[in-house]
């Protein structure tokens, strides 16, 4: 039962069309199959990419090391530096909220305003998982050129908001708050993708689509799993200090 | 299937080979993580698929052509720009849902217009932002891209 009232509170929205489904089918059973009919081909289009996606998003997150790409652009903030932060927006996942703690990051690494901008607007418009979409439902000329003019825009931005915004501007970070508790995190960045609760069942949960710090007792071995998810936290907000 | 397709598919299926070749253990991990995220927009995404079915079958695409194009191109471009800004949803959504809309004879305009805003500005996440990287810098960047979203979208009808 309550993995049932867990499921619909986590599908809301599919809940809500399918019960339009079920007044269609009684007020216009005419236009039921029709519908389900249009559904179909949508359907059949994203099962076509649907895999593509999910084995790429793996590869990447195997592969492509995040921390050398982060570590490398701190120090650079000319052209080479760009070049890595657009690499690193084209290469994650996640909706561009979950960049901004990644970024915050990357400032206090000594991240340009420029790049920061330029992550920014790479990791929202341009991501390769989401090329693959745009190209699979709007045509691949389609996608090569909002990609060309996108990626100029982007440079563009990053530059005009630079002669602008200067490193003074930024707020100051206020880490001090999180450090009462070893293991912390802020759920207005997390994207409830559960990698957390998954790595370490023991002090994560998910509630709501929103991961949760459980438990603040560290037994041997603890250690481990939560450095782990840590690192893997796509928006990167778990803060530990054992 | 179409090439591009085709050509994700070959790129993804040699870089796997070697994936699993290399570090079976890892990669597999890697899927296993992977499948999680997709299973948590799974829901989100078939709803859209299934309300598409419904407003193509009760709004025909004739009736969708015929109403955008009587309205002007520049003022719908906006609209939809505007309304991009405000909206929150993954892209991965948005797009069979605009999709949709192209194949029924919208002007691509509008669209890119729509698509660009609704991942680069945030109305919604302007709080968040504001308060990691100050209003400054918040307040330009969004504008920025509402503007170069305009941009790009009016380019692109003159090129496609
Ligand atoms: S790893 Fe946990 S905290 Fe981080 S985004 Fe995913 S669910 Fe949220």
């Amino acid at each position: 039962m309550t993995f049932l009232k867990s499921q619909l509170k986590n599908n809301r929205f599919l809940m809500i069309v399918i019960l339009a489904y079920v007044a269609v089918g009684i007020f216009s059973p005419d236009k039921f199959l029709p519908s389900l009919g249009n559904t179909w081909y949508y359907v059949k289009e994203m099962l076509m990419i649907m895999p593509v996606i999910l084995l790429l998003t793996s590869l990447i997150s195997a592969w492509v090391p995040k921390e050398t790409i982060e570590n490398a652009f701190g120090k650079n903030s000319g052209i080479k530096g760009s070049l890595f932060a657009f690499l690193l927006g084209s290469f994650s996942a996640g909706p561009i909220y979950a960049a901004f703690p990644v970024c915050k990051m990357l400032l206090s690494k000594g991240a340009s305003i420029a790049n920061i901008v330029i992550i920014l607007s790479t990791w929202a418009v341009i991501k390769i998982p989401m090329l693959i979409t745009e190209s699979k439902f709007l045509g691949p000329e389609f996608m090569v050129v909002r990609w060309i003019l996108t990626t100029l825009a982007i440079f563009l931005m990053g530059y005009i908001t630079s002669r602008f915004v200067k490193p003074e501007d930024l707020p100051a970070d206020d880490e001090a708050a999180a450090l009462v508790d070893p293991l912390s995190l802020n759920p207005d960045y997390c994207v409830g993708c559960g990698l957390c609760a998954k790595i370490a069942p023991s002090h994560f949960k998910m509630v709501d689509k929103k991961a949760t710090v459980i438990s603040q007792t560290l037994s041997s071995g603890d250690g481990l799993a939560i450095k782990d998810a840590v690192a893997k936290c796509p928006s990167q907000i778990i803060r530990f200090h054992p | 299937m179409d090439i591009f397709t085709l050509i994700f598919w070959v790129i993804t299926l040699v870089w796997l080979g070697f994936s699993l070749k290399k570090d079976k253990g890892k990669t597999l991990k890697a899927i296993k993580m992977s499948g999680g995220m997709m299973k948590g927009i799974a829901g989100d995404i078939l709803g859209i698929l299934l309300l598409i079915g419904l407003i193509l079958t009760f709004v025909p695409p004739e009736t969708i052509k015929a109403t955008i194009g009587q309205t002007n191109e520049v003022v719908s471009t906006v609209l939809f720009a505007l309304l991009g800004s405000i909206t929150l949803i993954p892209a991965f959504v948005a797009f069979p849902l605009v999709a949709s809309l192209v194949d029924a004879g919208a002007s691509i305009v509008p669209i890119v217009a729509f698509l660009t805003t609704l991942t680069m500005v945030g109305v919604v996440t302007f709080p968040l932002e504001k308060r990691e990287f100050g209003l400054k810098f918040t307040l330009i960047r969004n504008s920025l891209s509402l503007i170069f979203a305009l941009v790009i979208a009016l380019t692109m009808g003159v090129i496609l």
